[in-house]
């Protein structure tokens, strides 16, 4: 299937110029109006007239209004642009990987690993003394958790990484992922079940992911990092072009498979195990915005569709935000519960509406 | 085929001489391992002088008879469907009709099980911790008279997520636990199953400090203890009357937030919890939630608009123990008037090696020092010989 659209693509290569250009001005003006609307709406009202003044660095009526656009919801908006893009871009790369659509940046057991580093903070602290030793080191601070989730990430992501290399086929990696993934969901089950109420309801809160909780001083840690892993995919887009062919395929075509496919995974796991580590297991985004991007674009070359799908991630995420943050209320709702709620049924619709065109 | 409907019918005949048994046996008499029951029961007789009345509590009552009490749980968890009734029969006496085997314990109880550290400090008071035989955990337990006998090996570790088999095998006269209505972490439930009489305290749904350690009065009516129990809360509800008392008079309240932001989300107490109620005693102003008595989660940004000048700010998270940490925590916090001036208090004070919080363990029982402390945080002037108990100020 993949084949004839990659070869109607080349044939209409001139219209195609032409779409590329509108739908980047599309995208891009849609994912700044957004990221400005998830700047100027929030649980606090404050006037459009003074985000922008506070924007432009002017004085605000109220001092705390400054503090909140500049100190929480600037860096939760870019939070939530680098995030989408990252988680979709993942997604996208994990799901051309593996040649399945249920794929996504967690199916190599990189959100598992990162729970796993989380739980042993939050839960084992009386246990194991893992947490107050962290505690303990003092410059770590908020950054403890951050720590915990990378190295259980990079713990999961090394051991598929040197599986990689003597594994011949990408369907034993998934497998073998999925294991991981189970053993160390099991290992969290455990923590839980000899944790206190109190902290479970922790461990519960960073499940529900947030992007909130990204101040100044860790955005310095994550952007650098997302946009080393974006740069990374852009480079891989041809090799991912050519896979879609299939592994043997692309053998023939000249290309070292194992290679294109250590460093594929080494990208996609750098921005979910990133995203992960800052935000919490983002559910959802990952597995439907490549999904979204290929039926609206009707499009596989990842040359386009990563930047498609980085920004398509973005704009989403930023609306799931948006709505969590039910502007007006005083209250939040979970994260994941709405990238799913709001979610589902616009991939419901894109699908449908698009198999009935064809039909 | 023979055998069968042999062996069906003496099921059948069994069945009918159970069923015939139930409905004729006479009341049965509550009879414990104890020797100090009742011999010769006299209707008449009022077996249970000591009584209890409740002031302040909502969420139970008692009822007193000659020979038995019946204890209703009004409201055991939040939105709860379903109230709890228990009738406490002095041993050696007929139990009432009309009441379910489970709800049915005797008087007075000699092994308690308690499954929450908030029950401890009530045995304390009504010294009766020698007959505590089982804590869900050793390392968080505060009441000093408890540490002892755990360290003198006598009281049992039953877990988290309670071992039914350990509590089986202790076999005590009463488990007392509590229930947050979700059946996959409450106990009580399999606890009864197993034929164990199980108590459920619901002090945490009081929603004034004083409700809360009036619950003491509900243990007591286990042990007949009523009296000792009327009288130690009476002295708590003296004090706390007493010192709540000299902030009537105040003018200048100031205002005071609390909690903590984790992953974006900030729980603010109601304005009729009982924290609003202790700030509101302690002659302060909470910030809360109007018409909840629950907490409400709430967003960091939003806390910060409302709170970003507020005078104090108390109950942090409990791993904070100074100012350097509120700001590793989170550079954010630096923004808040109180944080900048440094009156930020914690009621970690007491936590002992393994976390365990005094506050709400003692804490809960003392509600009057707890109301000292916090009275001597905002108005230093009222107490000036008072120093800090279950608080610190963090530095």
């Amino acid at each position: 299937m993949s084949n004839t659209k990659y070869k109607y693509f080349f044939k209409k290569n001139l219209n195609e110029n032409r779409f590329k250009f509108i739908t980047s001005v599309i995208l891009i003006s849609s994912l700044i109006i957004i990221f400005l609307l998830d700047l100027a709406f929030g649980s606090v009202q404050i006037p459009i007239q003074q985000v922008i003044t506070i924007l432009f660095g002017g004085e605000s009526e109220k001092a705390t209004w400054t503090t909140i656009i500049l100190k929480f919801r600037l860096p939760k908006a870019l939070t939530a642009t680098l995030a989408g893009a990252a988680l979709g871009v993942s997604g996208l790369e994990m799901q051309t990987l593996f040649k399945n659509p249920l794929a996504g940046p967690f199916v190599l057991g990189i959100s598992s690993g990162a729970s796993l580093g989380v739980a042993l903070i939050v839960l084992a602290t009386n246990t194991t003394g893992v947490g107050l030793w962290l505690i303990k080191l003092g410059i770590i601070g908020d950054l403890s958790l951050v720590i915990a989730a990378c190295l259980g990430a990079a713990l999961v992501l090394g051991m598929v990484l040197l599986i990689s290399h003597r594994v011949p086929d990408s369907m034993t990696l998934l497998i073998l992922g999925l294991l991981f993934g189970y053993a160390t969901s099991a290992i969290v089950s455990i923590l839980l079940h000899f944790s206190e109420n109190n902290q479970i309801q922790s461990y519960l809160q960073w499940t529900f992911g947030s992007f909130g909780g990204v101040t100044w001083r860790q955005m310095v840690i994550l952007a650098p990092v997302i946009l080393l892993g974006l740069i990374m995919a852009l480079l891989l887009s041809k090799p991912l072009n050519v896979m879609l062919l299939g592994e043997s395929q692309a053998q023939t075509l000249g290309l070292a498979v194992q290679q294109t496919r250590f460093w594929i995974i080494a990208s996609a796991s750098i921005l979910a195990g990133a995203i992960t580590a800052f935000c919490g297991p983002i559910g959802f985004l990952g597995v439907v915005v490549p999904h979204l991007c290929r039926n609206l674009f009707k499009t596989v070359n990842h040359k386009i569709l990563i930047p498609i799908v980085a920004v398509m991630g973005a704009i989403l995420a930023l609306i799931a935000d948006l709505v969590s943050q039910l502007p007006g209320s005083e209250t939040v709702l979970p994260l994941n519960s709405v990238t799913a709620l709001i979610g589902t049924p616009v991939v419901i619709w894109v699908i449908l509406h698009r198999r009935s065109r064809f039909s | 085929m023979k055998f069968l409907s042999f062996f069906f019918q003496v099921a059948c005949i069994g069945l009918l001489i159970i069923a015939c048994n139930n409905t004729s046996i006479p009341p049965e008499i509550s009879t414990t391992s104890n020797n100090n029951c009742v011999q010769n029961y006299n209707p008449n007789t009022d077996y249970l002088p000591a009584k209890a009345t409740i002031k302040y509590a909502t969420g139970f009552s008692v009822e007193y008879q000659n020979n038995y009490k019946v204890v209703t749980v009004k409201n055991p968890w939040k939105d709860a469907k379903t109230s709890f009734k228990y009738v406490l029969v002095e041993c050696g006496t007929p139990a009432p009709e009309g009441f379910k085997e489970s709800e049915i314990i005797t008087l007075p109880v000699n092994t308690v099980a308690s499954l929450s550290t908030t029950h401890l400090p009530h045995l304390a008071k009504l010294e009766v911790v020698d007959k505590l035989v089982g804590v869900s955990n050793h390392k968080t337990v505060n009441t000093s008279e408890v540490i002892e006998k755990i360290k003198a090996g006598k009281v049992a570790e039953l877990g988290n997520n309670v071992n039914v088999e350990r509590l089986l095998e202790l076999n005590p006269d009463l488990v007392t636990t509590y229930g947050t209505g979700n059946p996959q972490t409450d106990s009580h439930s399999k606890l009864l199953e197993t034929g164990l009489k199980v108590a459920i305290n619901a002090e945490y749904m009081e929603n004034t400090p004083l409700g809360r350690a009036e619950w003491l009065k509900f243990t007591s009516t286990f042990f007949n203890k009523e009296d000792i129990a009327e009288q130690e809360f009476s002295e708590i509800s003296r004090k706390y009357q007493e010192i709540a008392a000299k902030t009537k008079a105040i003018k200048k309240r100031p205002k005071v937030f609390t909690g903590f932001n984790f992953k974006g989300t900030w729980y603010v107490p109601g304005c009729k919890s009982y924290a609003a109620q202790y700030l509101a005693d302690a002659g302060a102003e909470l910030l809360c939630s109007e018409n909840s008595s629950g907490s409400t989660p709430s967003s960091f940004e939003d806390v910060f608009e409302r709170a970003a000048t507020a005078d104090y700010w108390l109950n942090v998270s409990q791993s904070w123990q100074s100012l350097k940490d509120v700001i590793t925590a989170d550079s954010r916090y630096g923004d808040f008037q109180a944080v900048k001036k440094g009156n930020v208090y914690n009621n970690n004070a007491r936590l002992n090696e393994s976390g365990g919080n005094d506050y709400w363990e003692g804490g809960i029982s003392n509600p009057d020092v707890i109301l000292t402390d916090l009275i001597k945080i905002f108005h230093p002037e009222l107490l000036p010989n008072h120093q800090l108990f279950f608080y610190q100020k963090l530095n």
